[in-house]
């Protein structure tokens, strides 16, 4: 049975102006993602990677081609529709992590249920679960800066996870982590994955890459190569 | 729009003020000032409105003093000084005549000296000469004793009815009773004391002591002396009647030809409102406009620190829009933030007026009685102006800043430190 189309490119392009000259950020990319994928984009810098992950996350609109996400003309949407969109659809992980700095663990959990509309005790209960499930549960109270990099993280994913999105869109997840920690953390996409959900890895790291099922090479706003990864890497032990 | 929404806003405005002490303190510094004049020029003039008030209804609303002078300034002076004296004959002529009202009597006054054994007051007394009937108006009103009778006025006795003032500057022990006076060196025996009339704002009114015109005439003479003639209509309602008999008499009585002006005046405690209404209008205006001021300084002030914040904030703002914040949840938050500032300012400026008003009340009768008026509490209707008045200072401030951060562009904020 052909697997529920999430994300349907077709022929889109990203232009920057940077003062009289064009900078074509992604020329022609193309390309289908589906439930239940494990998808790595890989390229080096200046390879339009953040750009085509910017516009997979409703972040950013592409200058021309076509967008559909389950469905929906992306391109279509107001700044509000995409807002609802992310808030809903699309679970993201940063390399920075992007948790707010004066809000506990908790709280920053609860962020996109706030923006959902959640009865508070309700979202306080969702957080909680959220946060168990990433075993940050002893953590909750503490505030970013009270944390190691691994446990921002998993702040980070345990907030990705609230809304049960359709995709989880993480940039460079262990960019700023150690090889330990990082593994670890590969490990929580891997069973996310093995739960259902679709993961988009945007990275430009070989090693984190081979955790994934299908490996998309980007190279100067074009699409490389498109393969699936035959022996995907499931062993996490350090 | 939610109130959780909201609620969240104001926690997170409480935090980041919290956070930044001192700035916050100097950018609402501005609506502190703007609040702390509205509030204490409000607390002031709603005092003085009071003591205006009280002191025209103690004057009688319903009569009138035919005079040579005119209370209302709005006549001028040189025209006032011009006219020529209305004399005792006249002033009696007068009194006749007159049907309409219901007491109509003439009095004299002048500056005076009064002694009581060793205390002497020497300014601010005036001493009228007046009729017995003075008694019936609201002005001869007793409190203790009675006014002089006719018989009393007609063999010009050296008795006096002294005003509230007087008897509480010579007899602390409110014994005046009985007691013998010198009015400018003559001996006269205290046979009442006028009701209260004045306030603080015009005491002068206690200040009076009233003796037969007869002995007046003795001791002051009253040729070339310009009378004042008390009228007193009964009611309010015969106000009306009352002053136009009264115009047509006096100008019939000082022979004044058809289409002159009238060289005396009807003076009225409406005068006086009039007149103070007016000065009021223009301290009011005066107010607004320096109020204004500083509410332009204050909304400067939060606006220019909005701005710095939502600089400061852009990462937080590009999390939050990621993570599904729309437009108008952003723009809630920093409006509630800057609201929030300056409903702070203005509580902070209630506490320090509160202390201030209550301190300046309670404190500056003892040194200058004439603002023995001011009141040490402040009226409740100016928390709620200046409550409401902080919000619309913060809606105003933080709208701008606001819709720029609302506008923000995702990747760009993400990608800001």
């Amino acid at each position: 049975m052909e697997k529920e189309v999430i994300i349907n490119i077709e022929n889109i392009a990203k232009i920057y102006r940077m003062g009289e000259e064009k900078v074509y950020a992604l020329r022609n990319v193309s390309l289908n993602i589906s439930k239940n994928e494990y998808v790595a984009i890989m390229g080096p810098s200046g390879s339009g990677k953040s750009t085509l992950m910017n516009i997979l996350g409703c972040l950013d609109t592409p200058s021309f081609g076509k967008y559909l996400f389950t469905n929906q003309d992306v391109n279509e949407m107001t700044d509000n529709e995409l807002a609802a969109i992310r808030n809903k659809e699309i679970g993201f992980v940063f390399q920075t992590f992007n948790l707010l700095p004066r809000s506990n663990a908790l709280k920053n959990v609860e962020l996109p249920l706030v923006y959902s509309g959640v009865k508070a005790a309700r979202r306080e209960e969702m957080a909680i679960k959220a946060l168990e499930d990433v075993s940050l549960a002893d953590r909750m109270l503490h505030r970013p800066n009270e944390l190691s990099g691994g446990q921002r993280q998993r702040v980070a994913i345990a907030r990705a996870l609230i809304t049960t999105p359709s995709i989880i869109l993480a940039d460079e997840p262990t960019g700023n982590l150690d090889s330990k920690t990082s593994i670890e953390i590969m490990k929580l996409f891997h069973d996310l994955w093995i739960k259902g959900n679709t993961i988009i890895l945007v990275t430009h790291e070989e090693d984190i890459a081979k955790y994934a099922h299908r490996i998309i090479r980007l190279r100067d706003g074009l699409i490389e190569s498109d393969k699936p990864n035959e022996n995907p890497k499931t062993n996490f032990n350090v | 729009m939610k109130f959780a929404e909201i609620f969240e806003a104001v926690i997170i405005a409480l935090n980041s003020i919290r956070a930044n002490k001192m700035r916050s303190l100097l950018a609402s510094l501005g609506v502190v000032i703007g609040i702390s004049v509205v509030i204490i020029m409000g607390w002031v003039l709603t005092a003085l409105d009071d003591v205006l008030a009280e002191t025209f209804s103690m004057m009688g609303a319903d009569a009138m003093t035919v005079s040579k002078w005119d209370w209302s300034g709005g006549k001028k002076w040189e025209e006032v000084m011009a006219r020529k004296a209305i004399t005792y004959q006249q002033a009696e002529k007068f009194c006749e005549k007159i049907k309409s009202a219901e007491v109509a009597t003439p009095y004299i006054s002048n500056g005076g000296t009064i002694k009581y054994k060793t205390n002497k007051i020497e300014s601010m007394v005036s001493v009228s000469g007046t009729k017995s009937e003075y008694g019936l108006t609201s002005s001869g009103e007793v409190s203790q004793g009675r006014y002089f009778n006719k018989s009393e006025e007609h063999v010009s006795s050296n008795v006096v009815v002294i005003g509230h003032g007087i008897n509480e500057l010579l007899f602390p022990e409110n014994d005046a009773l009985g007691k013998t006076i010198k009015v400018n060196g003559y001996k006269f025996v205290v046979i009442g004391v006028i009701k209260k009339q004045g306030t603080a704002m015009m005491d002068f009114m206690d200040n009076q002591v009233f003796i037969p015109l007869g002995a007046y005439s003795g001791m002051f003479g009253i040729s070339g002396r310009s009378f004042s003639i008390i009228v007193k209509a009964g009611s309010k309602e015969k106000m009306d009647e009352v002053r136009l008999e009264t115009e047509g008499i006096m100008r019939s009585v000082r022979n004044i030809k058809p289409g002159a002006e009238s060289d005396f005046s009807i003076n009225e405690s409406k005068t006086f409102e009039e007149t103070f209404a007016k000065i009021q209008t223009y301290v009011w205006g005066v107010g607004i406009g320096m109020t204004s001021l500083s509410f332009l300084v204050g909304i400067i002030g939060i606006m220019n620190i909005m701005f710095v914040a939502v600089a400061e904030r852009t990462k937080e703002i590009g999390i939050r829009k990621a993570l599904g914040a729309p437009r108008r949840s952003i723009m809630v938050q920093f409006i509630v933030e800057a609201t929030t500032l300056c409903v702070a300012g203005s509580i902070l400026s209630l506490i320090f007026c509160s202390g201030l008003v209550f301190a300046v009340a309670t404190i500056a009768p003892k040194y200058i009685p004439e603002l023995s008026f001011l009141s040490p509490v402040m009226p409740l209707k100016l928390f709620i102006v200046a409550t409401f008045v902080s919000v619309c200072v913060g809606l105003l401030a933080g709208l701008i800043p606001a819709y720029r951060a609302a506008k923000l562009d995702v990747v760009d904020s993400l990608r800001s430190d």
